[in-house]
């Protein structure tokens, strides 16, 4: 059975074992596959990703773990018995990278921490992803995706005006986490693949959200002031913030210099406006901004956002409506750019998934659904193991591959 | 710069925005050989961002800039009147980066359609607000609007209330720096692909698609039709009292969503006589917003009094997710940040500090440039008669003799 990963793609040819759970190391599989990676998830029945089994009927057809793991093969292996470990050793000598990212000192416990990896593959990459990193006094710490965003400095940032904090949407960060562990993988597979042999990389979710805000540092440690939350106001832009039109909908709109606010005023049609020296320059706007605001929503609520995303647009103010659920999956531009694709699963049903944000010249493609678990057992015993039938067999009596 | 991963690799950089200039930091702070080419005089528009040294001449006073061009080299160039020496650039480069709106590279003589024969060795990373080709796509745009155009303002906060405005992400800059990021290991790979194949090819990165995909777990499952669309501005929420309260000085995030939570909460609280009105499953099997609105009226009242680090401390040792809400002074002094050395050491005049955000990751065998620091304008001009073969390849004949008489060209 031939089922490999792509055969186009940047990264045709490279094989990734993923020892992940939920999101966040998923997604780092996920783009590596998107990119032209074989990307092989190692399951159990034993020990089922939450994705697959949260308020789910059927773990082969779960919503959430088909969002993030569609074209990967999937091998069932006990990774509580010594064969099982033995096993993945095995596959780990035939891959390029392998992603972790498990509780704090679980894959050591199991013995697959890069130093016995590195054994069995010395060019191997070795990502490891943690809330805190993998040293330091509070790496035992866990948590999820508002945590990191909490503790890394970014939630801080949200919030309305003189009000606590109220942060991101909850959703936000185990992707952003696992793009940067990607960059720091491929970074090293090219130092492998050039003759410097594999390495360990450790990649920290509470980081991620840092770096992700390097700006709320470099201003920290310029001016020693603590962001207040300002609702949707920017020091250097005003007006900058969003607005309820006449049909509901909201409408972000930002004035970036002086005549572009010439530009805006023009556009509202009051002469007064226009004239008023208090609104001439970024400092007046910004001393005057609660008139300014209260001038602007006026002016929103008797309009819809659809006609005046298309005004503002054609007169070069920066404006556009906060997109909806609907509006994004009816999005005709991330449709044709291919972000969202069909693929078929293992019943031979279509369905739209999401693909890559970014497009090459000589891209992968993908076109299989997420696999069902345990679906490639076989390509990956055999084909790549280099088993036989009967070896197989043996290992499903003996309940490692279960 | 000695051992980094993508030690030899030569990057042009044309970017002038936070999401360019931030794909090249990137590349840099891995090793990369990242050459910044500057307008004469006022150099890239990014030097005029806040924050500023005091007594600093302009050009070279912005901590911003110094912060996203750590590691490169800037060459300054009239890029309309010396073609010839930007066609000798990229000749000896790997890859180029840039952030322009579209056009742009055509009118310097680099059009995408044309690179196969003009440029066949060059890796393009291109970031536009809605992707390279997409005509209709609104064309001013700022990064809140982006923001807003990816389903994470409309959603943004959790639990909004819908009267009320949503908000627009944490700064000013997260579209840049989410997109450079893409946009930085859509560059490895095209590298990586560069040195196995030898071929170059054109990426397109485009903003908006880079900030939705970033939640694909939700949004993926609603173009499956798996998951509910529409105006609801919770529809990427999950329900439950999870949320940030606020203590006697500073704030947590607590996070609860299973009957252990709930048991622990109970032990951390002495288990008040409230907490005995709820089903013992609630959580998971009868969160009512009734019952999420008074949970989170006892836990406002009851954290109000407490020290964030301290009650934090006891619920993790309970088995309780929460943590302090931390700000850049916080992690500044946090002893776990600086026991990684998160924060890079970088003398430059812009920097009152010295001081500058690093990197989520650390390499074990080709550790991340550090020490590094960002270049005055046009400090590297020197470079542009440096006659060098970039590692990753041979250039042909015919292409050197064209690379060296443009070097005498445009450098006399």
């Amino acid at each position: 059975m031939k089922v490999s990963g792509s055969t186009s793609g940047p990264l045709a040819g490279i094989r990734v074992v993923e020892l992940t759970k939920v999101w966040a190391g998923p997604y780092v599989g996920k783009l590596l596959t998107l990119l032209g990676a074989e990307v092989i998830r190692v399951e159990s029945e034993k020990s089922l990703d939450v994705t697959r089994v949260f308020g789910v009927t059927d773990i082969n057809d779960a919503p959430g773990f088909k969002a993030v793991n569609p074209q990967k093969l999937s091998v069932q292996v006990d990774m509580k018995s010594e064969q099982g470990i033995e096993l993945i050793k095995k596959l780990v000598a035939k891959a390029d990278i392998v992603v972790e990212n498990l509780r704090p000192g679980a894959i050591e416990r199991l013995g697959l921490g890069y130093e016995s990896l590195q054994q069995v593959n010395p060019n191997v990459v070795y990502v490891a992803m943690s809330m805190w990193g993998n040293d330091g006094p509070l790496a035992y710490q866990t948590g999820y995706a508002p945590c990191f965003a909490a503790l890394g400095g970014l939630s801080a940032r949200i919030g309305y005006a003189d009000e606590p904090p109220c942060g991101m949407n909850i959703r936000y960060a185990d992707s952003t986490f696992g793009a940067y562990a990607t960059l720091a993988a491929l970074a090293c597979l090219r130092h492998s693949k050039q003759g410097g042999g594999g390495q360990y990389v450790d990649v920290s979710a509470v980081e991620s959200m840092s770096s992700i805000i390097g700006d709320a540092f470099v201003d920290f440690l310029s001016t020693h002031e603590l962001p207040h939350p300002h609702g949707n106001r920017r020091r250097a832009m005003a007006p900058h913030g969003v607005w309820q039109c006449a049909d509901g909908q909201w409408l972000s709109l930002a004035v970036t210099d002086d005549s572009n606010w010439q530009a805006l005023a023009a556009i509202i049609g009051d002469e007064h406006l226009a004239a008023d020296e208090r609104f001439h320059t970024l400092a007046g706007r910004k001393c005057h901004e609660d008139e300014l605001e209260q001038l602007i929503a006026a002016w929103c609520v008797k309009h819809s956002a659809e006609s005046l995303e298309h005004l503002l647009q054609s007169a070069g103010i920066a404006a556009l409506r906060s997109r909806n659920s609907l509006d994004l999956i009816a999005d005709t531009g991330l449709w044709s750019r291919g972000l969202y694709v069909e693929v078929e699963d293992s019943r031979g049903q279509f369905k739209s998934t999401m693909s890559a944000p970014w497009v090459f010249e000589r891209g992968a493609t993908i076109h299989r659904s997420a696999p069902d678990l345990g679906q490639h057992n076989a390509y990956v015993l055999g084909d790549i193991i280099g088993l036989d039938q009967q070896q197989q067999q043996a290992l499903v009596d003996a309940k490692i591959i279960c | 710069m000695s051992q980094g991963a993508l030690n030899g690799l030569r990057i042009i950089e044309l970017a002038e925005s936070v999401a360019g200039e931030y794909c090249g930091k990137l590349l840099a702070a891995l090793g990369a050989d990242v050459i910044k080419v500057e307008r004469p005089t006022t150099g890239s528009p990014t030097r005029t961002l806040a924050p500023h040294a005091p007594g600093v001449a302009a050009l070279e006073s912005s901590a911003m800039f110094a912060y996203l061009n750590l590691g490169k080299s800037s060459i300054s160039l009239d890029l309309e009147r010396e073609s010839a020496a930007l066609a000798t650039l990229l000749a000896g480069a790997d890859g180029l980066i840039d952030d322009h709106n579209q056009g742009w590279l055509e009118r310097l003589g680099v059009d995408p359609s044309m690179l196969e024969k003009d440029f066949p060795n060059l890796v393009v990373s291109s970031i536009t607000p809605f992707g390279y080709g997409a005509a209709d796509a609104p064309n001013t745009v700022v990064d809140m609007n982006l923001f807003h155009a990816s389903g994470w303002g409309y959603h943004t906060p959790s639990a909004s209330d819908p009267q009320r405005p949503p908000l627009s992400g944490p700064g000013p800059h997260l579209a840049s720096f989410e997109a450079g990021l893409d946009a930085a290991l859509a560059m490895a790979a095209g590298l990586l692909s560069l040195e196995q194949v030898g071929q170059g090819q054109f990426i397109d990165v485009s903003m908006q698609a880079v900030l939705v995909s970033r939640n694909d777990y939700v949004i993926a499952q609603m173009v499956a039709g798996d998951m509910p669309v529409g105006d609801d501005r919770h529809a990427f929420d999950l329900s439950g009292p999870a949320g940030i309260f606020e203590c006697r000085q500073g704030f947590v995030y607590l996070w609860m969503s299973s009957p252990q939570h709930w048991q622990a909460l109970g032990e951390l609280m002495g288990q008040p006589a409230w907490m005995l009105e709820f089903p013992e499953r609630w959580l998971e099997q009868a969160c009512t917003p009734e019952r999420v609105t008074l949970c989170r009226q006892h836990l406002s009242a009851w954290l109000h009094g407490e020290d964030r680090n301290d009650i934090s401390a006891k619920a993790q040792s309970l088995g309780l997710t929460m943590v302090p809400v931390n700000d850049p002074a916080d992690l500044v002094a946090s002893e776990q940040y600086q026991h990684r050395g998160y924060f890079q050491h970088s003398e430059h005049i812009a920097l009152t500090s010295d001081r500058v955000p690093g990197h989520p990751f650390q390499l074990s065998t080709t550790p991340v440039a550090s020490g590094g620091t960002a270049p005055l304008l046009g400090q590297h001009n020197h470079r542009l008669t440096d006659p060098w073969t970039p590692r990753s390849r041979v250039a042909s004949e015919g292409q050197w003799l064209h690379v060296r008489s443009a070097c005498r060209h445009t450098c006399g």
